[in-house]
C-alpha cells in the first residue's frame, strides 16, 4: 500500500522534473527556431513563388517553375562549376599546406607556440577586410605586391583581378590564405598527440620516414583530416564576403559561384523567387556534400 | 642458458655516456652481453637502464663511448640498420592495423613476399598463442594479448637482438607471472640474445642468465642472480636485491667478535674496524640469547611471518616460517650466524671479504 503510494510520489516528481526542464529549455529553443528554422521554411516557400520586385504584378505561387528555370539557366551551371573549382581547390590546398607546414612546425623544437598565435591571426580577420587587403594591397597593378614580385623577376604586370583565369585563381589564393591556418592548428594538434613511441617502433621496423608518413602519420592522422575536409568544405561551399569584397564575383561572372549567382538574383535583379531558389539549391548542395563526408568519417573509424 | 650454440648476438658496450642537457643519464656504462644470453638491466626508475637499452636499439645516440655488436661498429647505425627488435612498455602496436598488419608490418618493410609474409605473420602468431586474434585491432585485444601481439612482432623477423623494456609492467600480477614463464620458454626455444629491462628484481632474478644493478647512471655489479643476491658488491646493491631486501646493522668489529649494542657475534678473522653487517631477513631467528629489540609490526604472508624489529634505531626485517601470533611491543632477541652475513665498509660502501669468509661454502 505504502509502497504504491511511494511509487505515484515518484512518478508525479518526475513528471514535475520534466515539465521544468522544457520550461528552461524553452526560452533558447524558441529562439533558434525564430532565428535559423523559420527563415529557411520561408526561404523555401519563397522558391516555390514568382517574387519579382521589378516585375510585381507577376507575384504569385510559381510551383516548381523556379526549379525548371534553374535547370535551364547556363548562368547557373556555370556557378555551380566554380562552386565546385573553387571549393575542391581550396579544400585540397588548405590540407596540403596546412598538413605540410604542421609536420615542419612539429620539428621545432622551441617556440612552436609563436606560430600557434600568428597562425590565428588570418582566422579572426573579417573575411571582408581579408578580399579588401588583398585587393588593395597585393593584386592591385602596379602598386599590389604580387605585382611588385611579377615585375621584379621580369614577368611583367599581370592583371590579377581584372582578367578571368587570374581572378578566380587570386580569389582561391585569398580564401587558402585566410583558412589554412584553420587547418594547420587542427592538424598541429593532431600529430602533436600521436604517440612517440609508434614511430621508435617503425624505425626499427625498417620503416623509411616516407613510409612511417604513408603507414602511420596519415592513418593516424585520418580522423583530424576529414574533420578539416567537413568543415573546410562547409566554409568554401558558403564563402561569399571575401569574394564580393574582391571580386564583386567579377570580372563578368569569373568568380561567381553559386552564393554570389543567388546574392545577385535576389537582390541586384531583385528576382526574391529565383534567387531563393538557387539559395535552395546551395542549401542542399552543402547538405549532401557534409552527408557524404561525414557517412566516410564514419565508415573509416569501424573496427 | 640455453644449450644450443649460438653464435651470434654479442653486445659490446664500452663507456657509454649519455646526456640530456645537464643531466648525465649514463655516466660511462661497461657491459658485455654473450651470444644467446638472456640478461636483465635492473634498477629503480631513472638509473639510465631504460636509456642503455634505447643507446643498443639506436633510438639514442651516445655521447661517448661505442658499442659492437658480434664485433661490428654500431654505435651511429640508425635502428633500422641493426636488426633489433623491440617490445615496447606500451607494446606501440599500430592501432589502425590489424594484428596480422602490425605483426607483419616489420616484414613489408623487409619487401618480403606477401605469401611469406603470411606464412611467417601465421608462424610467430602461433608461437605467442593469438594466430586466432589476427584479423582484430589491438583496440580490441586484453593487455595480454596486446603484449603477445608485440612479441610476436618482435619475433616474426627473426632479429639477432630482442630487446624488452618493461614488458610486463602494464599486466597484471598473475598474468605477469604466467608471461615470465613464457618469455624464458620462447627464449629457450628462439636462442636470441636478449637484454630485458626490468625495475622488478624478482622478474629479473627469475627470467635472467645474468643481470646488470644500475643506479644513478652506472652499473652497480654485473653476474648470475644467484651470484648478485648472494654476495653484493656494495651496500647499494645489498640494499636493493631482495624482498625484502638484507638488513644492514651497524657494528663494530674487534678481536674477531661483531660488537652489536647489547650482543656479541663470533668472526674469527674478520677486520676489525666499523662495518654495516648484512644478513638476510630469513636468516635471522628469534633466540634467548640475541640482538635485542622490540617489536613493531608483525604481517602475516601467510605461509611466513614478516617481523619488523626496532633495533637500537635500525629496522631489522625477519622473516619465520612459524605463523603464530605475536604481539606487537613484545621485547625479542635476534640471532643468526656468522656463516650467514656480509660485512660492508661504511666509508668505500664495498663488501669486505676476509680469508675465513671465503672459505665457507
Amino acid at each position: 500500500m505504502s509502497s504504491g503510494r511511494a511509487h505515484a510520489d515518484r512518478r508525479a516528481l518526475a513528471a514535475g522534473e520534466r515539465r521544468f526542464a522544457i520550461l528552461l529549455v524553452a526560452p533558447a529553443l524558441l529562439v533558434l527556431l525564430a532565428t535559423t528554422t523559420v527563415p529557411i521554411a520561408f526561404l523555401i516557400w519563397n522558391s516555390f513563388q514568382t517574387i519579382n520586385l521589378a516585375m510585381p504584378f507577376l507575384d504569385g505561387f510559381a510551383g516548381l517553375a523556379n526549379y525548371r528555370q534553374m535547370s535551364g539557366d547556363p548562368a547557373f551551371w556555370h556557378s555551380l562549376q566554380l562552386t565546385a573549382i573553387y571549393t575542391g581547390s581550396t579544400v585540397v590546398m588548405q590540407l596540403v599546406i596546412g598538413l605540410g607546414l604542421a609536420l615542419l612546425v612539429l620539428q621545432i623544437p622551441r617556440g612552436q607556440w609563436l606560430f600557434r598565435i600568428f597562425a590565428i591571426l588570418p582566422i579572426v580577420l573579417a573575411p571582408v577586410v581579408v578580399g579588401l587587403f588583398w585587393r588593395t594591397l597585393m593584386f592591385a597593378p602596379n602598386f599590389g605586391m604580387i605585382d611588385f614580385a611579377t615585375r621584379a623577376l621580369g614577368l611583367g604586370t599581370v592583371n590579377w583581378l581584372g582578367s578571368p583565369t587570374p581572378a578566380l585563381v587570386s580569389v582561391i589564393v585569398i580564401h587558402t590564405w585566410q583558412w589554412t591556418p584553420f587547418a594547420f592548428l587542427v592538424l598541429l594538434a593532431s600529430l602533436a598527440s600521436l604517440p612517440e613511441d609508434l614511430y621508435e617502433a617503425a624505425r626499427l621496423d625498417r620503416a623509411s620516414a616516407w613510409r612511417r608518413f604513408i603507414h602511420i602519420t596519415l592513418p593516424l592522422l585520418r580522423p583530424a583530416i576529414v574533420i578539416v575536409i567537413i568543415m573546410r568544405a562547409m566554409t568554401a561551399l558558403s564563402a561569399f564576403a571575401a569574394i564580393y569584397a574582391a571580386t564583386g564575383g567579377g570580372p563578368g561572372t569569373a568568380t561567381e559561384i553559386l552564393n554570389l549567382y543567388a546574392y545577385r538574383i535576389s537582390f541586384t535583379q531583385l528576382d526574391f523567387g529565383y534567387g531563393s531558389a538557387l539559395a535552395v539549391a546551395l542549401l542542399v548542395l552543402t547538405l549532401a556534400v557534409s552527408g557524404f563526408l561525414f557517412r566516410i568519417r564514419t565508415a573509416g573509424s569501424g573496427p | 642458458m640455453t644449450t644450443r650454440a649460438i653464435t651470434q648476438g654479442e653486445v659490446i658496450l664500452e663507456g657509454i655516456v649519455k646526456n640530456y642537457g645537464t643531466f648525465r643519464a649514463l655516466k660511462g656504462i661497461d657491459l658485455r652481453i654473450a651470444p644467446g644470453e638472456f640478461f636483465a638491466l635492473l634498477g629503480p626508475s631513472g638509473s639510465g637502464k631504460s636509456t642503455t637499452l634505447r643507446v643498443i636499439a639506436g633510438l639514442e645516440v651516445p655521447d661517448a663511448g661505442r658499442m659492437l655488436v658480434d664485433g661490428t661498429e654500431m654505435t651511429f647505425a640508425p635502428p633500422g640498420e641493426r636488426n633489433v627488435a623491440m617490445v615496447f612498455q606500451n607494446y606501440a602496436l599500430y592501432p589502425h592495423m590489424t594484428l596480422e598488419q602490425n605483426i607483419g608490418f616489420p616484414l613489408k618493410m623487409d619487401g618480403v613476399p606477401k605469401a611469406e609474409i603470411a606464412a611467417r605473420v601465421q608462424d610467430a602468431a602461433r608461437k605467442v598463442r593469438i594466430d586466432h586474434l589476427l584479423a582484430r585491432r589491438p583496440g580490441q585485444l586484453s593487455g595480454g594479448q596486446q603484449q603477445r601481439t608485440a612479441l610476436a612482432r618482435a619475433i616474426v623477423r627473426e632479429p639477432r637482438l630482442f630487446l624488452l623494456d618493461e614488458p610486463l609492467s602494464n599486466l597484471d600480477a598473475q598474468l605477469r607471472l604466467e608471461t615470465r614463464i613464457e618469455l624464458k620458454r620462447l627464449h629457450a626455444s628462439l636462442g636470441v640474445t636478449t637484454i630485458y629491462v626490468t625495475h622488478d628484481q624478482e622478474e629479473a632474478m627469475t627470467i635472467a642468465d645474468r643481470m646488470a644493478v644500475f643506479r644513478d647512471g652506472e652499473i652497480m655489479q654485473i653476474g648470475a642472480p644467484a651470484e648478485v643476491f648472494g654476495r653484493p658488491d656494495t651496500l647499494d646493491v645489498a640494499a636493493f636485491i631482495g624482498s625484502p631486501p638484507m638488513n644492514l646493522i651497524p657494528a663494530r668489529i674487534e678481536g674477531g667478535e661483531a660488537h652489536f649494542p647489547g650482543w656479541r657475534l663470533a668472526l674469527p678473522g674478520a677486520p676489525a674496524g666499523d662495518v654495516v653487517v648484512g644478513v638476510r631477513p630469513g636468516r635471522i631467528r628469534l633466540a634467548d640469547d640475541g640482538l635485542p629489540g622490540k617489536l613493531l609490526l608483525s604481517e602475516n604472508l601467510g605461509e611466513a611471518m614478516l617481523l619488523n624489529v626496532d633495533v637500537d634505531g635500525t629496522l631489522v626485517k625477519l622473516r619465520l616460517p612459524d605463523v603464530s601470533p605475536i604481539a606487537e611491543g613484545t621485547a625479542v632477541r635476534l640471532a643468526f650466524d656468522g656463516s650467514d652475513i656480509l660485512l660492508f665498509d661504511p666509508e668505500t660502501r664495498r663488501r669486505l671479504d676476509w680469508p675465513e669468509m671465503e672459505s665457507r661454502p
